[in-house]
């Protein structure tokens, strides 16, 4: 395999290499990012050109990563979060985020909410039993509420105790901002060429987006992660054009007294969502869409059938 | 496990309200692109539309064509195409019937036998009462057959007032390479029948002008010619800009090949003027060969340019067993300008004449009564095109392009000057004409 080359400031988490592998008929590269195995399959290309579009996807995505991580201090998120009440400037992309951010939260009237990250600390998806009390959630809840930010683009200014959280659309945004770049990438090169024949996937651990049915004609038969037997055995789903997001509980749950209190929060309670479906696939037109409308679906609880009824779209649910 | 494939249709209560539009709008603000909902065209499932009409006009009054083009094709889901079109053509003017001008003016009977027509000293001879409409049908069909393999079929149809052409096709194209490399073979078959009005001219027999010597003149009250093309095409991705592409075809046409409407001056041996007999000039209508196998080499490269920018050249030798070889050199550089572009467009043409194309007949050639073929059709003499064009086209936010062309089209002949009064006489006029052409996809 050719030897993929990056800048030092291309991979600032210093994540292993992305590799690519398989043949002309069928290219897979892989890398990782977000605690996710993110995988490009592509057709129709030779290897430099394989190289080439694996190598910008996995820059578009770490440097999103890098500017939204919360984990990472400096960064565009950690500026914000230790912005102490005080106002700040946010970029464009920033911007953009925050306004979709709020639209969400205005499209599900406050279950969808970026301030409610808060709430991990007193939740902590580990596998046991430990459930915060009424007193650790109240205290919570002070510090929660889009409401309560002041955004007056490009100007934001965050109450002392708050702070956002992107981990709610990061990895379906970086999927559809991935698959923007490599369609102006394929885009870029005259239609004669043998580029005119490219199809790809993005999945980035079971949110992914294809930019149109195989060469063959036949969809994409792409594995959705099966909640129950965990890794060891995949539900299919079949896609030509579009998007898939997948939301669920799997391996991050808590039990106590046979509940199970899904990683779901609901930021209006501070309570764990009870009687969600272990997973929730969505299609749409984009990443972010199906995003958005598996979270929410996860977020209405055992309504969720009936959420994603109302919305006309094609959706798989796993209970 | 429950993994169930539902659609939303099943819903008989609707307790939510649908927010998906809503949040496809904001996905497609953050992501700062045009919503795909509406497919972009060239996707499954969808009919793209074309609609064109082309303007041609010939200087002096010739022939003025108007075409109105319509066509459809649908996409389907496994890579299916079908393509159907419309073509309408009205056509009015005159055409040069190929006698030569002369110092005196010319009365020359019409085809259909009918009545005459008189072009003034010095004029070039035109039949003006060319008109016609046509109207053109087709159909074609492409398919997948697997990765690798893929087929195409066409049937077409076109009638005039007295003329029908009728046509099928058929190819198969093989991917190689990765699909860097295309072969592809295809076969066509048509069938055209002529019916002019006052039947068909004898070969070389002589115009009348009373209604006997027409009748003597006349054979058949129709005609016909088969046509079988067979193409042989290699197209080659050479790299990631360019693309060649190599073609051979052959064409085999046999029957009535003559064109009803064409004569030929018989030149007076010693003053280079009109030929008379009883009074009246004498021209002979043309006679052509009953076959022609034509050969074809046609090569064309495109390459783009990083900018977008695409150059696109192309060259055909043509040879038939008629004597007539030619060479056409195209050349486009397409400049891309954000949504719209700009594409100049130059063509050179240059051809040698057929072996039995003759401005005119002599006197002497007439009374030997040997000669078997002879034309003076323009079309098929020594001649030199060149257009030079320029076609501008815009992209709109919905995928719908508007375009327009433009194009300038001067053709010179040349060949033998004549003697005599026929030195005085312009034997070879230019052809111009403008062509315009507004089409819109959608």
């Amino acid at each position: 395999m050719a030897e993929l080359t990056l800048e030092p400031e291309d991979n600032p988490a210093q994540h292993p290499l992305p590799k690519l592998t398989g043949n002309r008929k069928l290219w897979i590269g892989c890398f990782q990012a977000m605690a996710s195995d993110c995988e490009l399959l592509i057709e129709g290309v030779d290897e430099a050109q394989a190289l080439v579009l694996l190598m910008i996807a996995a820059k578009e995505t770490w440097r999103i990563e890098h500017k939204f991580s919360r984990y990472v201090s400096g960064n565009t998120m950690d500026r914000i979060n230790t912005s102490s009440g005080q106002p700040i400037e946010v970029d464009p992309e920033t911007t953009l985020l925050l306004n979709f951010s709020e639209q969400c939260y205005q499209l599900s009237d406050g279950l969808f909410d970026i301030t409610s990250g808060v709430l991990r600390k007193i939740w902590r998806f580990d596998g046991g039993d430990a459930v915060p009390d009424s007193v650790q959630i109240n205290d919570s809840l002070k510090y929660i509420g889009w409401n309560k930010v002041g955004w007056h683009s490009p100007m934001l200014s965050l109450q002392v105790g708050m702070e956002l959280d992107f981990g709610g659309i990061g990895k379906e945004y970086a999927v559809d901002r991935v698959m923007l770049a490599l369609n102006a990438e394929v885009d870029r090169l005259p239609k004669q060429s043998a580029f005119s024949n490219c199809r790809f996937v993005v999945n980035f651990g079971g949110d992914l987006a294809c930019s149109g049915p195989r060469l063959d004609g036949s969809p994409w038969t792409i594995g959705v992660e099966n909640s129950e037997r965990d890794h060891t055995a995949v539900a299919t789903v079949s896609l030509r054009q579009g998007a898939v997001a997948t939301s669920g509980d799997s391996r991050r749950y808590l039990l106590k007294e046979g509940v199970r209190y899904s990683h779901i929060l609901n930021p209006l309670t501070g309570e764990s969502i009870i009687d969600a479906p272990h997973a929730i696939s969505v299609a749409a037109t984009s990443c972010m869409q199906a995003g958005m409308l598996s979270t929410f679906a996860m977020l209405h609880g055992e309504q969720a059938e009936a959420f994603l009824k109302a919305q006309e779209v094609q959706y798989w649910i796993q209970r | 496990m429950q993994l169930i494939k539902r659609k939303a249709s099943e819903s008989t209560v609707r307790p939510f309200q649908k927010i998906a539009p809503a949040l496809a709008a904001a996905s497609c603000s953050l992501l700062s692109v045009a919503s795909n909902t509406a497919l972009a065209r060239g996707e499954a499932g969808t009919w793209d539309f074309e609609a064109a009409s082309l303007f041609y006009s010939e200087t002096d009054d010739r022939v003025v064509a108007v075409e109105p083009v319509f066509s459809a094709t649908k996409n389907f889901e496994d890579g299916e195409v079908l393509n159907l079109k419309a073509a309408f053509d009205a056509l009015t003017g005159a055409s040069p019937n190929g006698a030569t001008p002369s110092a005196a003016p010319q009365t020359f009977t019409t085809p259909s036998g009918n009545s005459t027509y008189t072009t003034d000293a010095g004029d070039a001879p035109i039949d003006d009462t060319f008109k016609d409409s046509r109207v053109a049908l087709s159909a074609s069909w492409l398919a997948p057959i697997n990765r690798d393999w893929e087929y195409n079929a066409a049937f077409y149809g076109s009638k005039e007032y007295d003329y029908l052409s009728l046509g099928t096709s058929g190819g198969i194209k093989r991917y190689l390479n990765n699909k860097n490399t295309a072969l592809n073979a295809g076969l066509s078959f048509s069938f055209d029948t002529i019916e002019p009005e006052g039947d068909i001219a004898k070969p070389l027999a002589k115009m009348g002008y009373n209604d006997a010597d027409f009748d003597a003149s006349r054979d058949d009250s129709s005609d016909s010619k088969t046509i079988i093309d067979a193409l042989f095409g290699v197209s080659q991705v050479i790299n990631r800009n360019t693309i060649m592409q190599f073609n051979y075809s052959v064409s085999m046409s046999d029957g009535y090949l003559s064109d009803p409407f064409k004569v030929l001056s018989v030149i007076d041996d010693t003053t280079g003027g009109n030929f008379e007999e009883g009074g009246n000039n004498v021209y002979l209508y043309e006679a052509r060969p009953d076959s022609r196998i034509k050969h074809s080499l046609y090569w064309q490269t495109k390459y783009a340019l990083a900018n977008g920018d695409v150059i696109d050249g192309s060259y055909r030798f043509m040879l038939d067993d008629w004597g007539i070889n030619s060479h056409t050199f195209d050349f486009r550089y397409r400049w891309q300008l954000g949504s719209s572009y700009l594409e100049p467009h130059f063509r050179y043409y240059m051809q040698s004449e057929a072996d039995f194309y003759k401005r005119y007949i002599s006197e002497t050639e007439y009374n030997a009564g040997n000669l078997k073929e002879a034309t003076a059709d323009y079309r098929l003499g020594d001649l030199d095109g060149m257009t030079v064009g320029l076609k501008y086209g815009h992209k709109l936010d919905n995928d719908h392009e508007f375009n327009m062309r433009v194009e300038y089209y001067l053709q010179s002949s040349s060949g033998d000057k004549g003697f005599g009064l026929l030195k005085d006489q312009d034997l070879y006029p230019d052809t111009k004409a403008l062509i315009f052409q507004v089409g819109y996809s959608f």
